[in-house]
């Protein structure tokens, strides 16, 4: 066998195990009675705004603090903290994908992606920190 | 309805374009059958006939699509909102810069911006391909074919629908709507909807057309392989695809950085790189091209390699139009919603048929020669510089292998949750999912960017590599070390990625100034390398350190401390609130609030000023004061909520990095009104929130421009001192006006930065020597004008640019080396 065959059997096994092993990098989408099955890991889960139970976020007690109620795709209810600024135009939002962890009863989401009805625009908004 | 006569409509523009996109994508065909013929008949007397076919076939091409742009362009300047595109994308109060941006905003104004630098590509190598000349232009031909189908707009059937014209007309692009049922429908399209203001930003007009500039140059060396495969030449395309690839390499480079920079300066994402989709979608082509432009390398000195760069500069081009699957058909963007609308279907489809056809175009240029591509049977030397500039091209591969996998998560998670049942997301943290992995990358590449300069091709002395390598190796190690201290870099696989970049810098300036004695024709390589490393390092500073300073200390903090890592929460505990004149202590810093300001004129945001302070903290004195100006549009388009753009204090060795998150509204929350104070005597005083104000007695003499005297007017001002709490003074004149001795006016004066508002209210006349007046004071209240700040630091971010700037500037001065070479070589090769 040729050297330069060696290094590349090497270099494709070792990225072949860098992709294995970062697998479990990749998330899931969940509803909140799966994510609750694993407290504080993080999940992603689409749902839309519960708009009969009310919104609360105060800037002036804590900028990072917006609570909301959401269903999943299953239908169930949950709060959800999201920590952050409330994320404009969530009212009008179709569906929201949230990315966090069940904690207890709430839902602590630290990015929010919504798609919105705007007819011609480019439809998904992403809140939250690190794209 | 079909015979309904729409009033006002100038279609003559439209029909126009559409017949020149009807022309070019003839002319194209025409093209490449004439140059497919004169392949055909090689050396025959007709070749030369078949040749000239094609030239004139694709010079119509390129002044055709040159016409569909002049007629957009007419519809945009125009205002012509019955064509749908220039609805969409324009709008009257639009600053005319941004009208050339309205082309790349939409679809098919992209397509043609891409198909008008091929084209303008494409007349360059038909000048300068010589023997490749038909068979380059072929290809290039068929690719102007595809894309110009893209912005077709011809309907096979009802259902299938080939490409979307920029022409279409706004009743036809929304048929239903009841208003096009009215002939006169266009006096009730009043305005356009404009570009997205996210997108008004001076790096929206320059850094597409450089970045489709990068897509589009990676066509060239495309069909210079597939050229050299079909004619079984495996020389003459060397050159030529080398300048292309250096060319390529140095713009797309430029392109990606840009959009790194307008993401950094504009947009609100806390960075210049997210490894968001997009980004990772423009920077894999950038790594495959590189990779492959070594390996071209490899192969001109050694004869070996030919495979691999044949698969990596054909893969580039294919995965530009990947990236344009990604990009475009909305697959990214779903996450669960398969909602497609009919064109997203249409264009998915169409862009899988291309990738497929240039794939097999790929494939079957390929597998057809494979028994007689060039190949060594010999072993290379492990000191030799192919054998490690090899390695380096396949981690590149790689690199760009793992990227493409995470990325294109939403294109194989159907597939994986019929195998797993499991649905597969992007990973909860992407940032640290693509940084663990690629850190290793970059240190590999850095450290052999560096090596190789220093090996030969072939046979390499190894007593003088080692005595080189060792020596260069330990200055890098003084300089991490310094740098590790200085920096607080702990993280050890970070340090050695720093002692990677370090030794890159390090490595390729000796090489440059020892070695190569600075001579600047053959400095392309350790410039480039040098750029490169300096880049790894700008990242590693900028990054590692980079932390916010806007930590939030004055809100009511949940208890996260029993819930979660603390990282996850400092991220999200970056914004902070800021009262309108109450300092908040960030960093070094004091930044207060101070108020806003509109800008008269087509701009509409607000910018909102924030002084930052940096104070002696023994002496108090202010040492340093600036006035950053982050800006939001408020409501914008009557949507809730506010659009931001940063704004940035650079210093030599770091940037101050604010945005708004929230602001208030003022036409909403102001709600303060005026109270009533009696004043009667000089030195009578009136508390505020903030400060107090001193009545200084009556005049008559006023100079307000907004006081314009008539006769028969009693006009009187109040002299008024207002003390604000830093002990600063400002003088305010209210006037009391009595007009016709029945009317009364009143001039109200203001100190805007106490949110301030006085008003003469009443002249009472007691006596003949004295009087008493009523000053009526409003204070909005501070609490109620707040604005939610975000503020990052970014340490050394000035040498990612820089490194970039060496970086491309590398790519340049080796590709002055190739073309210069590449006169010396044609003469021998074509006498």
């Amino acid at each position: 066998m040729k050297k330069t065959q060696i290094v590349l059997l090497i270099l494709i096994m070792a990225s072949i195990a860098v992709l294995i092993s970062v697998f479990g990098d990749f998330s899931s989408y969940e509803t909140f009675a799966s994510a609750a099955k694993e407290p504080k890991k993080s999940y992603y889960i689409i749902g839309t705004l519960d708009t009969a139970q009310g919104m609360h976020y105060d800037p002036k007690v804590d900028a990072n603090h917006f609570t909301f109620f959401a269903k999943d795709k299953s239908g169930s209810k949950n709060k959800v903290i999201f920590n952050g600024e409330k994320p404009r135009d969530i009212e009008k939002s179709e569906q929201i994908v949230m990315m966090g962890y069940m904690d207890g009863d709430t839902f602590h989401c630290s990015k929010i992606q919504m798609k919105c009805p705007s007819k011609y625009k480019k439809d998904m908004v992403a809140v939250g920190n690190n794209g | 309805m079909a015979n309904t006569q729409f009033i006002g409509e100038h279609l003559w523009p439209g029909q126009l374009g559409h017949f020149f996109v009807i022309v070019s994508l003839v002319a194209a065909l025409f093209s490449t059958f004439g140059y497919l013929r004169a392949v055909k008949t090689e050396g025959l007397a007709d070749e030369k006939t078949w040749r000239i076919f094609g030239r004139i076939g694709f010079g119509i091409h390129t002044g055709a699509i040159i016409a569909i742009f002049i007629a957009l362009f007419y519809i945009i300047t125009n205002h012509l909102f019955e064509y749908h595109y220039a609805w969409e994308h324009s709008s009257y109060d639009m600053p005319s810069e941004y009208l050339l941006s309205c082309f790349w905003e939409g679809q098919q104004g992209s397509f043609m911006l891409w198909t008008f630098w091929h084209a303008v590509l494409g007349l360059i190598v038909m000048k300068t391909a010589k023997q490749l000349e038909t068979r380059t232009m072929a290809i290039i031909g068929i690719v102007q074919v595809i894309l110009t189908t893209m912005i077709l707009g011809i309907y096979l059937g009802p259902d299938i629908k080939i490409g979307t014209t920029p022409f279409m007309l706004l009743r036809h692009a929304m048929q239903n709507a009841p208003i096009f049922a009215m002939p006169n429908y266009l006096e009730f399209v009043k305005d356009g909807n404009g570009l997205n203001i996210l997108l008004q930003n001076y790096w929206m007009v320059i850094h597409p057309p450089i970045l489709f500039l990068g897509f589009a140059l990676t066509l060239i060396p495309f069909a210079y392989c597939i050229a050299a495969l079909w004619k079984g030449d495996y020389q003459s395309f060397i050159k030529p695809t080398l300048a292309w690839s250096l060319a390529c390499g140095a713009i797309l480079g430029t392109g990606i950085m840009m959009g790194g920079a307008w993401a950094y300066e504009s947009l609100n994402f806390g960075g210049y790189w997210a490894w968001d989709p997009v980004e990772n979608a423009s920077l894999v082509p950038w790594l495959t091209l590189v990779a492959g432009l070594h390996t071209l390398l490899i192969y001109r000195s050694t004869k070996r390699a030919f495979i691999l760069t044949s698969v990596l500069l054909l893969l580039t081009h294919l995965l530009v139009w990947y990236s344009t699957f990604l990009t475009r058909t909305g697959i990214l963007g779903k996450t669960s919603v398969h909602a497609f609308t009919g064109d997203g279907a249409a264009l998915t489809y169409h862009l899988v048929a291309v990738i497929a056809f240039l794939l097999l175009i790929s494939i079957v240029a390929m597998g057809w020669k494979w028994k007689s591509l060039p190949r060594i049977k010999t072993e290379e030397e492990t000191l030799s510089r192919e054998f490690w500039m090899f390695i380096g091209a396949v981690v590149l591969f790689l690199a760009s292998v793992q990227i493409s996998v995470t990325t294109s998560i939403p294109v194989w998670s159907p597939l994986a949750k019929w195998i797993t049942g499991k649905e597969f997301a992007p990973p909860t943290d992407v940032m640290s999912h693509y940084n663990n992995i690629q850190v290793w990358v970059a240190i590999i590449i850095g450290m052999l960017s560096a090596m190789v300069l220093f090996m030969k091709y072939k046979h390499t002395e190894g007593k003088s590599l080692a005595a080189k390598l060792g020596g260069t190796a330990a200055v890098a190690g003084v300089m991490t070390g310094f740098i590790a201290w200085g920096q607080d870099i702990t993280a050890w696989q970070y340090v050695i990625m720093l002692f990677s970049a370090c030794y890159g810098i390090v490595a390729t300036i000796y090489y440059g100034v020892a070695i190569q004695k600075s001579k600047f024709k053959k400095l392309g390589p350790s410039v480039g390398h040098l750029g490169f490393a300096t880049v790894l390092l700008g990242i590693l500073l900028s990054s590692y350190n980079k932390h916010a300073i806007s930590l939030n200390t004055t809100g009511v903090p949940f208890n996260f401390k029993k819930n979660t890592d603390q990282e996850t929460i400092k991220e999200n505990m970056e914004n902070v609130i800021m009262f309108r004149g109450i300092p908040v202590a960030m960093g070094n810093y004091y930044a207060t609030y101070i108020g806003d300001s509109d800008v008269n004129g087509k701009d509409k945001r607000i910018y909102y000023r924030v002084v930052f302070e940096r104070k002696d903290s023994v002496t108090k004195k202010t040492l340093e004061r600036f006035v950053l100006y982050p800006d939001a549009f408020i409501n914008p388009k009557g949507e809730q909520g506010l659009s931001a753009n940063p704004s940035t204090k650079h210093y030599w060795d770091r940037d101050i990095f604010t945005y708004i998150n929230s602001a208030t509204d003022k036409s909403k929350t102001d709600t303060s009104t005026y109270r009533s104070h009696i004043v009667s005597k000089p030195g009578d005083s009136i508390y505020l929130a903030n400060g107090f104000m001193i009545f200084n007695g009556f005049s008559n003499e006023i100079n307000d421009k907004r006081y314009v005297a008539k006769d028969g007017d009693l006009a009187v001002k109040a002299k008024l001192t207002v003390h604000n709490m830093q002990g600063v003074k400002q003088e305010i004149n209210p006037i009391y006006i009595l007009r016709d001795k029945q009317y009364i006016m009143q001039v109200d004066d203001t100190v805007l930065a106490m949110g301030l508002y006085a008003r003469f209210g009443a002249l009472n006349v007691h006596s003949k020597d004295s009087a008493s007046i009523d000053i009526q004071v409003r204070q909005t209240n501070p609490m109620d004008d707040f604005i939610v700040l975000k503020a990052l630091v970014f340490p050394y971010i000035n040498v990612l640019w820089i490194g970039i700037v060496v970086m491309v500037l590398g790519f340049f001065i080796s590709l002055g080396d190739v073309v210069s070479s590449k006169i010396g070589m044609l003469k021998k090769t074509t006498v």
